[in-house]
């Protein structure tokens, strides 16, 4: 009996031994299961986050890597990644309204007075170029000048002080013509535009320093009568050579009351032949004009030297504003009819000059460049956008020598001197509201029924332009 | 005025302002290169522009890019005005000559071995200790085993990577190409997640700690033993490779263009001198120069390598059969899926 217990203690014993060991091993070879287990399990993690790493910098590159398109104020943009190729898409349009308060033999209209499509943008980073057309009212073409095309034409970018531009473009030379179309004080333009050249195709050469401190612009151009646009030159193989230099001298100073001064000048030098041009009022009423005609009639074609010379300067000031700019135009002409005067040949000295300044009532900093107002028109909110109050004087006064022979005493007269008012509603940097009054009296002409008296003339614009 | 006055007053402030222009000008290089080139053109950029400081009196300021070796020849192909390529794979040399025209097509003749300055081949970097006993390609398609390579489609060490195992495959295989393929599908089937570059596949082994076995450029593997440590990692170099010859050339509308060629030929001539070679040799790239090789035998294992030519018939028709789209490459990983 006391072997057999011992017997059972010891298989006891003995099968609990066996049964733990076992149990040590089995437990041993759940935990190295386990942790192959989690090891896989983080190596499925480690992946899955590796993946989202690889999925965002993939998205990274994309958008880095991916040309952008944007519309706002400024039209419709298409950019690469790089910048270095850029595409805009604006315009804009101006519908005007003339209304004479004097007897006129106008008639009162409304009229498009601009409508222009602009393409422009950069290629290679250094190359712009600019396409703008005008389907305006009263836009007719000659045999120098489509009319409806406006700007065709590439600038380089080589250096910030020495660029390159080719095709058709404004010639640098007004001061009130290079102001943008879309940042004018008053609906038309004042007497020395009509002096200087409007668009001509050529190549000009210009830069700036400073920060256009100091800017230059030299061309060639075709050259063309005052007021004139040309993008082939019909009449004569002579060229005009442009040039002009603007200085800002406190631009890059902290005076601060003077760093919107600035002051130039600007000519033109050149032979040309071909018909001159007429000069007209702000009612677009011909109050000058060359005598013109064929067989016997006297006929009056340019007939050698032009020149041009501009004084002119701005200055800016907070709210305030105001620029002005003096034009001799001198230009050789012939009698190149019959009639009274035939053979004639003179030279000539117009002369046109003007004042004009604006204050911004709503505090906004005047500038030659458009305007953004503080706060865009919005009824609900009490915004009205900027008002701004303009004025302006000037005169142009033709050459009295070129009476008879030149020009007809009764019809044309031999000055124009022009006063106005007007107020300008910028609701946002996208449309603009004007309204200006514009008193022009006239010296001869007397039998001309457009010039015989005074022009009292409203004008009105409603201007959209992106 | 004339016209001809005009224009010859024009014409000399024009030539003199550019007179001016060309004294300060400072010569500009864009090297484009694949994904781990970059620590050997930093160091060999540097030497150069000292030797042509030196040599020209020029300054010559070398910008590098760098990215998968495919991707790299589609941006120069579609505008990056690279002066030179230094890529992966010819192919891609041959792709920006065919689609770009930028240059000859037998641009490979210009320089010696075949325009290929320095060699590599595909190896294996393992964690320490290799806890999954692999020594040859054979373990590599093992059940469970996480191989890191990147996208062949992308990455020109990946398409090295591809044809070395199609390789190894075929001369197991008495030249079987069923088998071969058998053999790169189970690799690939082992294969967790593509990088598209080279360099992309390493952070993703060595810093994300993803998977077993890193397979690609050897130069590659031993930077990563370098830079991460003594023991972290070991490198298993196979029997059997390939013989990789990452080629260089000028890019030469584009040079002509901004004027470098003088310079952008220099610049890879400059790799064959002795000094090139040890800069290339000194980042882990078996350089052509006997005497530099002798000197770096330690570094290199004498491997058993073919070459592309000898076993795919040159990389055009490799690309064609296994690369483009709907290739071999393409069904095996449609069928993993």
């Amino acid at each position: 009996m006391k072997n057999l217990l011992k017997m059972t203690v010891a298989v006891v014993i003995g099968a609990q031994l066996g049964l733990s060991g076992a149990l040590a091993q089995n437990q041993e070879l759940d935990v190295k299961a386990l942790l192959k287990r989690i090891e896989e399990l983080e190596q499925k993690v480690k992946v899955q986050d590796r993946k989202r790493e690889l999925g965002d910098e993939a998205a990274a590159e994309k958008a880095r890597t991916a040309s952008t398109v944007s519309i706002g104020p400024g039209g419709l943009q298409v950019q690469s990644a790089d910048s270095n190729f850029v595409m805009r898409v604006r315009g804009g349009l101006q519908a005007d309204g003339r209304f004479f308060a004097s007897d006129s033999v106008a008639n009162d209209t409304f009229l498009m007075r601009r409508v222009r499509p602009i393409l422009e943008g950069t290629v290679f980073g250094k190359f712009d170029y600019r396409l703008m057309a005008d389907f305006a009212s009263g836009v007719t073409q000659t045999t120098a000048n489509n009319g409806s095309i406006l700007d065709a034409y590439i600038n380089a970018r080589l250096l910030p002080g020495f660029q390159i531009q080719a095709g058709k473009f404004k010639e640098p030379v007004g001061l009130e013509r290079l102001q943008s179309w879309r940042n004018l004080l008053f609906v038309e333009r004042g007497f020395p535009t009509q002096l200087v050249p409007n668009r001509d195709t050529g190549v000009m050469l210009h830069g700036g320093f400073w920060n256009n401190a100091l800017y230059y612009q030299a061309g060639v151009f075709n050259g063309t009568a005052d007021g004139g646009s040309s993008d082939f030159d019909a009449n004569d193989g002579d060229k005009d050579f442009a040039g002009r230099l603007f200085v800002q001298p406190f631009k890059q100073t902290g005076v601060e009351a003077l760093r919107g001064l600035g002051f130039g000048v600007a000519g033109t030098i050149g032979d040309h032949a071909g018909t001159p041009r007429t000069y007209v009022s702000d009612g677009a009423q011909r109050f000058f004009t060359y005598l013109t005609g064929t067989g016997v009639q006297p006929n009056v074609v340019g007939n050698g030297n032009t020149w041009r010379v501009t004084p002119q300067g701005y200055y800016y000031w907070g709210p305030f504003g105001v620029s002005g700019e003096y034009v001799i135009s001198s230009q050789e002409l012939r009698q190149a009819g019959g009639g009274a005067g035939a053979g004639s040949r003179a030279k000539f000295e117009n002369i046109a000059w003007q004042v004009a300044g604006s204050y911004f009532l709503t505090g906004e900093n005047n500038s030659f460049e458009p305007v953004s107002p503080r706060k865009s028109f919005n009824l609900a909110n009490g915004d009205w956008g900027a008002w701004e109050i303009t004025g302006r004087v000037g005169a142009l006064d033709v050459d009295n020598a070129a009476f008879p022979i030149f020009a007809n005493p009764a019809q044309s007269a031999t000055r124009a001197s022009s006063w106005g008012v007007g107020v300008n509603w910028h609701l946002n940097r996208n449309v603009k509201l004007q309204f200006n009054y514009v008193n022009t009296d006239f010296e001869g002409g007397d039998a001309n029924p457009a010039i015989s008296q005074p022009e009292h003339l409203f004008l009105t614009r409603a201007q959209f332009a992106f | 005025m004339k016209l001809k006055n005009i224009l010859i007053s024009t014409t000399a402030v024009f030539l003199a302002v550019n007179a001016l222009d060309a004294t300060a000008k400072e010569i500009k290089l864009l090297n484009v290169s694949y994904d781990p080139t970059r620590e050997l053109y930093q160091d060999y950029n540097t030497a150069f522009a000292k030797y042509w400081k030196d040599k020209s009196g020029d300054t010559v300021k070398i910008e590098q890019s760098h990215g998968g070796s495919g991707k790299q020849a589609r941006a120069v192909i579609d505008g990056l005005e690279a002066d030179v390529v230094t890529l992966a794979l010819a192919y891609d040399v041959d792709a920006i000559a065919e689609k770009a025209r930028l240059l000859p097509a037998d641009w490979q003749k210009r320089l010696p071995n075949n325009s290929s300055p320095y060699t590599s081949t595909i190896v294996f970097l393992v964690r320490k200790g290799n806890p999954k006993g692999i020594k040859d390609w054979d373990d590599l398609v093992k059940p469970g085993i996480g191989i890191i390579p990147a996208n062949p489609k992308t990455s020109g060490a990946a398409r090295w990577t591809y044809l070395a195992a199609w390789g190894n495959a075929l001369k197991k295989n008495g030249g079987d190409q069923a088998k071969a393929r058998e053999f790169v599908a189970k690799f690939y089937k082992n294969v967790p997640v593509f990088d598209t570059g080279a360099r992309g596949a390493t952070t993703t082994f060595v810093q994300r700690g993803i998977g077993d076995v890193l397979v690609g450029w050897e130069n590659e593997a031993i930077l990563s033993l370098a830079e991460s440590g003594k023991g972290e990692f070991e490198i298993v170099w196979p029997a059997f490779s390939i013989l990789a010859e990452p080629p260089v050339t000028v890019v030469d509308k584009n040079a002509k263009r901004h004027g470098t060629e003088a310079v952008a030929k220099a610049y890879l001539e400059y790799l064959y001198t002795p000094e090139g070679q040890e800069i290339a040799a000194k980042r882990h790239y078996r350089p052509r120069n006997a005497e530099v090789a002798k000197k770096y035998a330690a570094e290199f294992p004498k491997l058993e390598l073919f070459t592309i030519d000898e076993v795919f018939g040159g990389w055009q028709k490799a690309q064609k059969t296994h690369f483009s789209d709907g290739g071999v490459y393409d069904q095996i990983q449609q069928a993993n899926r």
